[in-house]
């Protein structure tokens, strides 16, 4: 049986999702406060809710390098 | 012959990306991320591109379970083509039902029905059988259903918002979600392409190599790679509104938070499989994230009685695919005559379960409590919109307070 294959999908998967739910929903949030009406400085929460939003770009895109065999080999 | 198979088995491939547009667009079109025609659109296009991206699949497809090769037997393009016919059939049924059931597990099913009709029950490999197709089936939706859970956990948890000072429920603007789905649900059908289009391929080269006309052991060539792509895109782009309303509305309410998480799973899942040489089936995942993510919101309810058909759907696709596929193949072994007869009876089938969809057609236009859904959602929004104007207004009037947080309690459920 491929039981260690099988905790490898399953610990990749759980990374992978985890990785991009969390990154995503920090942008989320983030814009969210920028957005309230008293806020100290909008301007830098919307900033770090950018970068949240790009590094969970980035984060798929990685995952879809390691995938694609054509940049792989 | 040959011919013929290549054409079942691009047929296939068209059924395969109809049934399967549900995994991908399901959810986004539910919460009304993205209009119903956009999406298939959409999922056609990223299936066309998943399909060129990778053909590591295709080189694995059926490999092992029935025992070609060398030492084992042969499989003839006889046996491939009572193999499709059985899918087919069994796709055509599921989809007139409006259940997702897996593609690939009708093809495993439909393709050991005949070896064991064709060749004898020695031909199938048990241990490979189980292996490969009923373990993964347990765990796919096991899996993909506990990260959904975790995930939807973490995207409320992460977004829900207090005020500092007094405690209360602020305005949660989740709405940032809604765009997200439309990029997770591109990745799920760019993963379905990178799958499910190399099945197809794997079974045409399948029969070439088996006709002759190609070396054991190459890849698929070209044209069979973009014959299948186009094949399974103009599958998606014709949409199987039966199951994407099962998907969508069906199986538990989707947010546009907990579809995001849904459909991040799902695309991870798959993709790590298929990489990882694990290979799980795209359809229940897809449905494992959905009913996880339903589990994980609170204030749903996950439709177990939809659960209960779905999984009787499961159960019963590798043994119906498999009695199909051995009747053809015990037809198609007569000679001429059966194999006429096969594929006449076969295409009088599909098509009469086509004109029996016409009495209650589904199309994008109506698959859509869905559409419907999309609106509550818009609509949900401008409520809470007004709900934060009373909000305001209650802080000049603490008597409106206690209104107010009886509201805010409905909107926790959300």
């Amino acid at each position: 049986m491929k039981w260690l294959e099988l905790l490898t999908v399953g610990g990749a998967t759980l990374v992978a999702a985890v990785t991009v739910v969390v990154l995503y929903s920090l942008g989320v949030r983030l814009t969210a406060i920028a957005g309230d009406a008293r806020q100290a400085s909008p301007r830098s929460k919307r900033a770090f809710a950018n970068i949240c939003f790009g590094l969970c770009g980035l984060a798929v895109l990685f995952g879809l390098y390691l995938i694609i065999p054509y940049f792989s080999a | 012959m040959v011919a013929l198979v290549i054409a079942l088995a691009l047929f296939f491939d068209f059924t395969n990306g109809f049934h399967d547009t549900a995994n991908a667009m399901a959810t986004p079109i539910a919460t009304g991320a993205i209009k119903p025609k956009t999406a298939v659109t959409l999922a056609a296009i990223l299936n066309l591109v998943g399909a060129f991206l990778s053909t590591e699949v295709a080189k694995t497809v059926s490999g092992g379970i029935i025992r070609e090769g060398s030492d084992g037997v042969l499989i003839t393009p006889d046996i491939i083509f009572a193999g499709l016919m059985g899918a087919i059939l069994w796709n055509m049924i599921t989809w007139l039902k409006g259940l997702p059931s897996s593609s690939s597990h009708a093809l495993f099913g439909g393709l050991i029905g005949a070896a064991i009709a064709g060749i004898g029950f020695h031909s199938v490999n048990l241990e490979t059988l189980l292996q490969k197709v009923i373990l993964p089936a347990v765990f796919a939706p096991l899996i993909a259903g506990i990260v959904a859970y975790i995930c939807t956990r973490l995207a409320y948890a992460l977004t829900s918002r207090h005020d500092p000072e007094t405690g209360s429920k602020l305005t949660q603007k989740r709405g940032g979600f809604r765009t997200g789905q439309i990029f997770t649900s591109s990745l799920v059908a760019l993963a379905h392409g990178t799958n499910d289009a190399q099945k197809t391929m794997g079974i045409i080269t399948l029969v070439l190599i088996s006709a002759g006309t190609q070396a054991p052991g190459s890849g698929p060539q070209l044209w069979v790679i973009a014959a299948c792509a186009l094949a399974i895109a103009i599958g998606t782009y014709a949409g199987g509104w039966r199951i994407i309303r099962t998907m969508g509305s069906g199986l538990t309410e989707v947010k546009p938070a907990q579809g995001f998480a849904a459909e991040t799973s799902t695309a991870s899942a798959i993709l790590a499989s298929s990489h990882l040489g694990f290979a799980l089936s795209t359809t229940q995942v897809a449905s494992g994230s959905v009913i996880g993510s339903g589990m994980g919101r609170r204030g749903t309810t996950v439709r177990w009685n939809m659960v209960g058909k779905i999984a009787l759907g499961w159960l019963l696709t590798l043994p119906a695919a498999g009695i199909v596929g051995a009747l053809t193949a015990l037809l198609v072994k007569t000679g001429v005559v059966g194999l006429v007869i096969a594929a006449v009876a076969g295409t009088a089938a599909v098509l009469f379960m086509f004109v029996y969809s016409r009495k209650s057609h589904v199309s994008h236009h109506n698959a859509v409590e869905v559409e419907e859904a999309g609106q509550a959602v818009r609509f949900a929004r401008k409520k809470a919109l007004a709900r934060a104007r009373a909000k305001a207004k209650a802080k000049t009037e603490p008597k409106a307070e206690a209104t107010d947080t009886a509201d805010e309690q409905k909107d926790t459920q959300r």
